[in-house]
């Protein structure tokens, strides 16, 4: 019997790909479209950095291109922002004032550089790398800055600071230890990673924290609490990644920090689905609801997800690297053991 | 000085707006010293419902061809819109309305289908229209309003242009049209965050003299009346009917007269007639109208009675495609109706041309005592340019009747042989010009002639009358490329001509070695003309919006060498972007 489900997947990462593809490589008739606030097909996040320094280029980023898309039949919705779901009427509003009508949803919105509250003042100021976009904005401007000012850390920082190393320029780093939010560095931990970065020409600074930054002349004045001073060309925020989830707000959805979801990525609401790093996914072991990241991952969510809604009770196992190495530390960053336990190696 | 060269398509649905929001657009450009070409299509139905496009070309250089595609669409209809993002560029700009009076259905929003690269300014169109002017009518000026903020045009200057649209309107239309410009004015400058590179910032463009801002119809009215037109008889067809509607006000007042006749057969009898009578009189249609004229045609060709035909093209066969441009009539105008039928057929090749063919068809007509048939298409008759005011034609080519000598009446021969083809015609009242006139084969005092000597006399009488035209027949546009053989020779002819030497233009520009020819003169045909352009080529490629190449057809015969051919029977006029990407695979 052909299936006229149409499955909506918010989201044009690894994970909401992954699951597009397995819908309709096992139902050919439904109907699949991809809804992402990116305006860029399908592309490869963590080569970001390796973007910068131009070791990539653009196309080489694209993991699906255009016509990959027309050829499975699949609606690639792409620069279209979703404003809320409602669904009692499985409908998912967007912002241009359209509405899409779903039979399943899943959820595979990612997440976004986090701001912290005290810094959101500073907002204008803060570059991040997490989007393609916001890396097209300033590529050209770290190819010609020489001053870096980075505070923060998280694994996409360091990534950064060991790529700005590279290309000669002048970094300053005040490492927080809860850059990696959820998780927290440990003393030891931190101890390792400054003299790591202190060897390799880094300024770094711990126990401080930012008190004002203001723009000056194409250029930044960061002072800092306990009175340093730094003018640089560009300041970065690295403090780890949180959930998109806005518009899922009053949609009746059970969300933490992210969307909460049980073994088989199922949300609290019927058709529903949620995976990658927007979800919170219980975990039996620690009865909570851990959120992961990597890309692999979210490819496993995401085919996990797909199983599901297609009638199976497959239920999800971490895959993917468990460990980073980050400046001679290495550190456990599945969601799916006991944090404290992996905290540190 | 930086380029300015830039397509604006606005889309609507019939009664939005959608042309008037082009015509402004155009008129402001034009007064701003831009060379502008707009296009507008529409439905063939009246009003109420379907498609409408408004597409304005405008740039700082010469302009040949309308451009395929858009830089910049605003989309007053998303349905409509949906299909014409696809005449958008790659990375192109989409106006879309932010806050529609309801949500849009799944797929039925112009945003849902916006391809990566394209950069989407959402302005609430009918909130700020509501605004403006208490409706959502104004939503094409909000729509006008918004780019002009983005582009940084001349708001003032606009603004003006929007009051001498409505100038003649009640000022309340006036009003709400300029508030519904600056409410988009004033709402984009302080909401879009510019992302795309395009500006008229710091473009001045050198002060012009006056410009006409005209169409082709236009223009062939406005060059009857200057060449003494004093006789129009017709039957309304899309796309010549405009032709009629101003000659309908405007003829009399220069002594002529206007008859709106039962169909097209009775309109062509009468300007037969009235030719016959001595006045210079002409008739406007289109494919089904020109079909049913045939008959007329041969009598005019038969007993040497002067008569113009404007022949605007349009989608065929039969009723075909009423509002799309189409060349498929080559082979009806040259060879249509029955018999060895020799005609004048000239083809405008631009705006600007459509007002020397139609003063050179009511002379050629007068003096050679024949037919002559002026084919314009829709795209011709509609799109507007900004040209240079025509000078009006010299005295010569007002009077062209070749009236016999006082000595000559003694013994009238009407259809005298003669060297040039041409006999003295006596007008119809002239003492002593008594003749015999009949569609019958006929002897040199008209009287009925059966003899195979009696026909092929007369027949090669009638064509002699080539040779006389070709003498005063405007030189083919040439444009040979200089110092080696060419490559590639493009050879066009009517509305294709521009695109075909703008095609030639760039592709130099890409190191081809390209010519182009075209003739404004289809019959006779400049033949020698064209063999010595051909010879100078190595391939030769001919573009033309029909589907069986009938004017490749006929240059084969000409020039006796294979060519390439380029068909399109896609309705909209020939793109020059086409024809190069032809000549790359040549």
């Amino acid at each position: 019997m052909p299936s006229y489900d149409h499955y909506v997947i918010l989201g044009n990462g690894p994970a909401g790909n992954n699951a597009a593809s397995f819908l309709r490589e096992n139902d050919k008739d439904a109907k699949i479209t991809i809804i992402s606030d990116e305006n860029i097909p399908f592309y490869y996040k963590p080569g970001l950095t390796r973007y910068i320094t131009g070791d990539l280029s653009a196309s080489e980023l694209i993991v699906e291109s255009l016509p990959n898309y027309r050829e499975k039949n699949i609606r690639l919705r792409l620069g279209q922002i979703v404003d809320k779901i409602d669904p009692e009427q499985k409908i998912v509003f967007l912002r241009h004032k359209e509405k899409v009508h779903y039979t399943k949803l899943v959820i595979a919105s990612g997440s976004r550089a986090r701001v912290l509250p005290s810094m959101r003042g500073y907002a204008q100021c803060l570059k991040h790398i997490t989007t393609y976009n916001e890396v097209l904005e300033f590529k050209d401007q770290i190819q010609a800055a020489n001053d870096f000012f980075i505070f923060g850390g998280d694994l996409v920082g360091f990534k950064f600071i060991k790529m700005l190393g590279k290309m000669g320029k002048k970094v300053t780093l005040l490492i927080y230890p809860n850059a990696f939010w959820p998780f927290i560095l440990t003393h030891e931990m931190q101890a390792t990673i400054v003299s790591n970065l202190e060897k390799r020409g880094s300024e770094i600074i711990v126990g401080d924290d930012i008190h004002t930054i203001i723009e000056k002349e194409n250029a930044y004045m960061v002072k800092t609490v306990k009175g340093m001073e730094k003018k640089v060309d560009m300041v970065f925020s690295f403090n780890g990644l949180i959930p998109t989830v806005e518009f899922a707000k009053g949609s009746g959805l059970d969300i933490d920090h992210g969307i909460l979801v049980n073994e088989t990525m199922q949300t609290n609401l019927p058709d529903i689905y949620a995976c990658g790093s927007c979800a919170q996914i219980y975990n039996p072991v620690i009865n909570s609801y851990t959120t992961s990241i990597g890309w692999p991952n979210a490819v496993v969510q995401g085919e996990v997800t797909a199983m599901n809604l297609l009638g199976d009770h497959k239920v999800i196992e971490s895959v993917g690297r468990k460990y980073f190495d980050l400046e001679g530390v290495r550190i456990k960053t599945t969601w799916w053991e006991d944090i404290e336990e992996s905290s540190s190696i | 000085m930086k380029d300015i060269n830039l397509v604006i398509e606005i889309c609507g649905s019939a009664g939005e707006g959608t042309i008037s929001a082009g015509e402004i657009l155009s008129r402001f450009m034009s007064a701003q010293g831009y060379e502008i070409m707009s296009f507008d299509s529409y439905p063939a139905e009246i009003r109420g419902f379907g498609k409408c496009v408004a597409h304005t070309r405008i740039s700082s250089d010469p302009i040949y061809s309308p451009g395929k595609l858009a830089d910049v669409l605003i989309a007053l209809n998303d349905i409509h819109s949906i299909s014409q993002l696809s005449a958008l560029k790659n990375k192109g700009i989409l106006i879309y309305d932010s806050q529609p009076a309801r949500p849009h259905e799944e797929d039925k929003s112009v945003l849902g289908w916006v391809d990566p690269g394209v950069i989407s300014y959402g302005i609430p169109l009918t909130m700020l229209a509501q605004r403006a002017a208490g409706s959502a009518r104004g939503r094409n000026m909000v729509g006008l309003g918004a780019i002009a903020a983005i582009f940084h045009m001349d708001k003032d200057g606009f603004t003006a242009s929007i009051e001498n649209r409505y100038a003649k309107k009640k000022k309340i239309v006036i009003d709400s049209n300029v508030n519904s410009f600056l409410e988009g004015f004033e709402w984009a400058g302080k909401h879009i965050e510019k992302i795309d590179s395009f500006s008229f910032e710091g473009v001045t463009m050198p002060l012009q003299k006056e410009k006409l801002i005209i169409n082709g119809n236009q223009l062939v009215a406005r060059a009857a009346l200057d060449a003494n037109l004093k006789f129009y008889a017709g039957y309304p067809i899309t796309p010549a009917t405009k032709i009629m509607e101003i000659l309908s006000k405007e003829l009399p007042g220069h002594g002529g007269t206007l008859l709106q006749t039962e169909d097209e057969i009775a309109a062509i009898g009468a300007v037969v007639g009235a030719g016959f009578g001595g006045i210079r009189a002409m008739t406007a249609t289109s494919g089904p109208g020109f079909a049913l004229m045939t008959e007329f045609t041969g009598l005019s060709v038969m007993a040497e009675v002067p008569a113009v035909i404007i022949n605007s093209q349009r989608g065929g066969p039969s009723t075909g495609i009423p509002t799309k441009t189409e060349q498929s009539d080559f082979n009806a105008a040259l060879s249509g109706g029955t018999g060895d039928c020799p005609r004048v057929v000239l083809a405008p090749t631009d705006t600007f041309s459509c007002y020397q063919a139609t003063v050179l068809a009511l002379y050629l007509a007068e003096k050679y005592q024949t037919l002559v048939v002026v084919l314009l298409d829709f795209f011709l008759s509609n799109s507007i340019r900004n040209i240079d005011i025509p000078e009006k034609p010299s005295e010569s080519l007002l009077n062209a009747n070749i009236a016999p000598l006082p000595e000559e009446l003694e013994n009238y021969q009407r259809y005298k042989i003669t060297e040039t083809g041409i006999s003295p015609r006596a007008i119809p009242g002239t003492p002593g010009g008594i003749f015999f006139s009949t569609g019958l084969e006929h002897d040199e005092y008209g009287r009925p002639n059966y003899s195979d000597k009696g026909h092929l006399k007369m027949t090669e009488k009638r064509y002699k009358k080539y040779a006389g035209v070709l003498t005063e027949a405007p030189i083919p546009q040439i444009s040979e490329f200089e110092g080696e053989m060419a490559d590639i020779g493009v050879i066009s002819w009517g509305s294709s001509a521009g695109a075909a030497r703008e095609a030639v233009m760039l592709a130099r520009k890409e190191g081809i070695k390209a010519s182009s020819f075209s003739s404004m003169m289809l019959s006779p045909f400049p033949e020698k003309e064209l063999i010595d352009f051909s010879d100078k080529c190595k391939k030769i490629l001919v573009p033309e919006l029909n589907y069986g190449g009938q004017f490749a057809n006929f240059a084969t015969h000409i020039i006796k060498r294979p060519l390439e051919r380029l068909n399109f029977i896609t309705g909209r006029p020939m793109a020059s972007e086409d024809i190069l990407e032809k000549m790359r695979e040549m």
